[in-house]
């Protein structure tokens, strides 16, 4: 602490140079403290967004207003870095979860079921990515399944199985690094139910539930 | 006196947060160095019809591209004016966003809402005249959508989603098909090369 330090020497004009001195310190570290308070707030309402900019249901996180051209700053932000040309919410919407429905991390380490109740939409798929949205190398070539080659039962609920192993049904491969982290996005091409400004509504229990099998 | 100096130094440290907080959250969209128009410039010229090669492990143009949808992208540059977009659209799931370069989505033309089967946009600033593209005959501007661009440049995305995956080929020769440039109606831009533009006629031996 610069007080002792300032306490050890008894001249008057050393402590007025160690008050100055002193001032320039608190000075140097408040502009510090604010650099990383400020850029780091910004970055996190940027890269995971806040309660202004993002909806979270369950594990599945949806920026509202991602390619509209009124969006807020921080929309923009997001969006600009993402480098992504997303459709906005009245002609889709997108659900993205890095989770599964109990909050554990998605890995390719393990196994899950994504249990689906039927979507009111034109077109939909569900696909996975790594951590960085590139697609996971398997051989089968199988990257998502959406609403016209998806298994569906006749009530057109349904269940895709993420797992490494072969599985029967709906079998999306999550690849042979178990150490990568995985993303699942949820595009929703025309929803048909819209709220009056025609921003595509997806009730929250209709989005899929993501459940945890095994790990290995 | 001197007891009350971190508090100022407290208060100055969070005034300066939120003022860098917003400087670099409006910043940051001018700044983005890797934003959709800049991943997609290197993949051809602007005006013409780029077809994305399909989503593949480790390469992709653009993060989170549905490994089921084949895309077409056009970046138009309408500094010299209006630009033309024509496409038969073969089934109702088609769209066709347009974008500012850090993928604001302005407009979109959704396939079911196209009673022709077809579209011929003209993409143009808000002080082009849509007569420049046309010329002067009512009747092209009949079935023309003119979307008014709020940017000089921008992209254009053609999205083709797969109903399975057997389908990709039949969307990618539709994608083919579809024609994004300058207007053919004003030709005489050949001819005297206003600019410094490596059109006509150069001197043999180069």
């Amino acid at each position: 602490m610069p007080v002792s330090n300032a306490q050890t020497h008894n001249s008057l004009w050393r402590d007025e140079g160690s008050t100055s001195m002193r001032a320039l310190g608190y000075f140097i570290g408040a502009f510090a403290v604010a650099l990383i308070l400020g850029i780091g707030s910004a970055w996190y309402m940027i890269e995971r967004g806040s309660m202004l900019t993002t909806t979270r249901i369950g594990p599945w996180t949806s920026w509202l207003s991602e390619g509209n051209p009124n969006a807020d700053p921080y929309t923009r932000a997001h969006l600009a870095r993402s480098g992504r040309l997303p459709l906005s919410s009245t002609a889709a919407r997108y659900f993205a979860a890095s989770t599964d429905s109990s909050g554990g991390r998605l890995s390719a380490a393990c196994e899950y079921t994504i249990a689906g109740a039927p979507l009111n939409a034109r077109w939909w798929s569900i696909a996975l990515y790594d951590a960085r949205g590139s697609i996971v190398p398997n051989p089968s070539n199988r990257y998502s399944f959406n609403s016209e080659e998806a298994i569906r039962r006749s009530d057109g609920s349904y269940e895709i199985h993420v797992s490494q192993k072969v599985r029967p049904g709906n079998w999306l491969p999550n690849g042979d690094d178990p150490d990568r982290n995985l993303t699942l996005l949820l595009r929703v091409y025309g929803p048909r139910e819209t709220d009056v400004s025609g921003i595509g509504q997806i009730p929250a229990e209709s989005l899929p539930k993501i459940e945890l099998k095994r790990c290995e | 006196m001197r007891v009350r100096l971190p508090g100022l130094y407290i208060a100055l440290a969070v005034v300066l947060a939120g003022l860098i907080h917003v400087i670099a959250v409006l910043t940051l969209p001018q700044l983005a160095p890797r934003n959709a128009h800049a991943r997609l410039a290197p993949l051809g010229p602007a005006n013409t019809i780029i077809q994305l090669p399909a989503v593949n492990a480790g390469q992709q143009v653009m993060p989170n591209m549905a490994p089921d949808v084949r895309y077409a992208a056009c970046l138009f540059d309408l500094s010299e004016g209006p630009v033309r977009l024509r496409a038969d659209i073969p089934d109702e799931l088609w769209l066709i966003a347009f974008y500012t370069p850090i993928g604001e989505n302005f407009y979109t033309v959704i396939g079911a809402d196209m009673k022709r089967g077809n579209v011929d946009l003209i993409v143009t600033t808000k002080d082009q005249a849509v007569t420049d593209a046309t010329g002067d005959s009512p009747e092209a501007l009949e079935n023309l959508v003119v979307v008014n661009s709020p940017v000089t440049n921008g992209i254009a995305l053609i999205r083709a989603p797969l109903a399975g995956p057997s389908r990709a080929g039949e969307a990618e020769r539709a994608l083919k098909a579809t024609y994004c440039g300058r207007p053919a109606a004003p030709a005489p831009v050949a001819v005297p090369p206003v600019g410094a533009a490596p059109a006509a006629p150069v001197p043999s031996g180069r």
